[in-house]
């Protein structure tokens, strides 16, 4: 079954949200969604080079009360 | 009627449960002389390393020995420093197992047993690289190595996060092509700095200023670089995001993991970070256990200076506790990451939890004060340069506001 998992990052700075998001990724398949919460402003566009680095989806990045709610699908498996 | 005696309990004697050590026997001097309070250090090294001289060992030559002194003789005589290490925490029962098999029950625990660089959590990365993380010895191997190199690539990999001194693998790189350079070697030997991150160093304002100059050095970046394993046979790097990198020398900073004793009590985790309140330093759940340096979770550098500035914090705390004034102090969560660019030139990473490091000129003023840092060092773990540290950090911790949380990163 596919998993979604919620990965608050809010509060630190670059590297915090892309470090914890590697970590999801590595107990990640493929299917699964992570949510991150991030208030670090760099977060959103890391993370969006890194998805296109690495073959996995930015589906959004919703702007929520003082934070962003970026969602990635895993689309590739950890190599 | 005489009182019972508080026991403060400090697990590990790197440089925050040095300074804390130092700073509780000096400040409780009275305490402990009258025998209310008795302050014991467990750990396992009769050593203490100034680490960030690994680099000065492994890329100038530097005699691995000189950057060594015996704990013991940096610790306050007030400070009972007892060679056990700790194997149980039990966070719920106050009290810690010793490996000798030892139960000492503690009324205040400081957890400081630092992090582990720990090349063995990677597949093939034991057998195949050398590394300056894992103390001045190791380190000394890569002088070795790349004092036989002749020509070939040598990658530089950081193969794990967070990992102790974020600035370190910028630092090598521009060190191993200063030494080349040197040796007349440069137009034979390719370095290639791999990174998981988006640019060279993590902090965009930091990476401007270092990219421009890894490039005029011809220092090669692979970023997105999240390694997953090496092949040791082909000599290869292998990426979780996909790609791969052959090597002729491979110098790794290896994934790091909390203590064995934190892992084995369960303590945060598959890799052992303490959950920690990233203000009061007290680990979560828990007002009588602290955590600080490298051992926490909380999301700044893994460095000798917040290991330092948090000490400051977890003394104020615990004696507040003691004496019941009900005045804890807050971290700010400062860091001040001193920088190697090449050409006698450094830079410090500087920022706090609410304001983010800002881009600067590299310069020879500020090298210097990283190498003068570096002297000051044993000093430093004595306490007796505190109002010199205090007036170059300025004010790092201030007064715990009840329900107060800290300001979001705007």
């Amino acid at each position: 079954m596919d998993e979604h998992k919620v990965i608050d990052s809010r509060g630190s700075f670059c590297p915090g949200p892309l470090t914890d998001l590697y970590a999801a990724y590595k107990e990640s398949k493929v299917g699964d969604v992570i949510d991150l919460l991030a208030t670090d402003p760099a977060a959103k566009s890391d993370i969006e080079a890194w998805c296109k680095k690495s073959g996995n989806e930015l589906v959004e990045a919703k702007e929520e009360q003082g934070y962003t709610r970026i969602i990635v699908r895993i689309n590739t498996a950890p190599r | 009627m005489k009182r019972m005696q508080k026991k403060i309990l400090i697990l590990g004697a790197g440089t925050s449960a040095t300074m804390l050590a130092n700073d509780l026997a000096s400040k409780l001097h009275k305490e402990i002389l009258n025998g209310e309070i008795s302050v014991e250090v467990l750990a396992e090294n009769i050593y203490h390393t100034f680490q960030p001289a690994n680099l000065d060992v492994a890329f100038k030559g530097a005699n691995p020995g000189d950057f060594v002194k015996s704990e013991i003789s940096l610790l306050n005589a007030r400070v009972e420093y007892v060679v056990d290490a700790a194997s149980k925490i039990s966070l719920e029962s106050n009290k810690v197992t010793t490996v000798s098999g030892k139960e000492v029950n503690y009324d205040y625990l400081v957890i400081a047993t630092g992090s582990v660089a720990d090349p063995s959590l990677l597949e093939g990365l034991e057998e195949s690289s050398l590394n300056f993380h894992t103390g001045p010895f190791n380190a000394h191997k890569i002088w070795t190595a790349i004092n036989e190199l002749k020509s070939g690539t040598v990658v530089i990999s950081i193969a794990g996060v967070p990992h102790k001194c974020p600035p370190s693998p910028i630092e090598a790189s521009f060190l191993l092509d200063e030494f080349l350079r040197r040796k007349n070697l440069r137009n034979d030997v390719k370095i290639i700095l791999t990174t998981p991150y988006a640019r060279p160093y993590s902090a965009e304002p930091i990476s401007e200023v270092v990219e421009p100059r890894l490039k005029k050095k011809g220092i090669e970046i692979m970023t997105f670089f999240n390694v997953s394993r090496v092949d040791p046979q082909a000599k290869k790097v292998y990426s979780m995001e996909g790609d791969d990198v052959s090597y002729d020398l491979l110098i790794a900073i290896p994934p790091h993991r909390g203590a064995k004793a934190v892992i084995d009590s369960g303590i945060g985790g598959k890799y052992g970070w303490v959950p920690t309140e990233r203000d009061t330093l007290q680990i979560k759940g828990f007002e009588n256990a602290f955590a600080m340096g490298d051992a926490t979770d909380i999301p700044v550098s893994k460095s000798g200076v917040v290991a330092h500035l948090e000490s400051e914090v977890v003394s104020e705390n615990i004696i507040a506790l003691l004496r019941n004034t009900g005045k804890l102090v807050a971290y700010n969560g400062r860091i001040n990451c001193p920088m190697e660019v090449g050409n006698r030139h450094g830079l410090f990473v500087s920022a706090t939890y609410t304001s983010q490091t800002q881009k600067q000129t590299p310069s020879i003023l500020k090298y210097v004060m990283k190498k003068a840092f570096g002297i000051a060092y044993w000093v430093v773990l004595s306490g007796k340069l505190n109002i010199i540290m205090s007036l170059y950090f300025g004010k790092t911790h201030y007064p715990k506001v009840e329900g107060e949380q800290q300001a979001p990163v705007s």
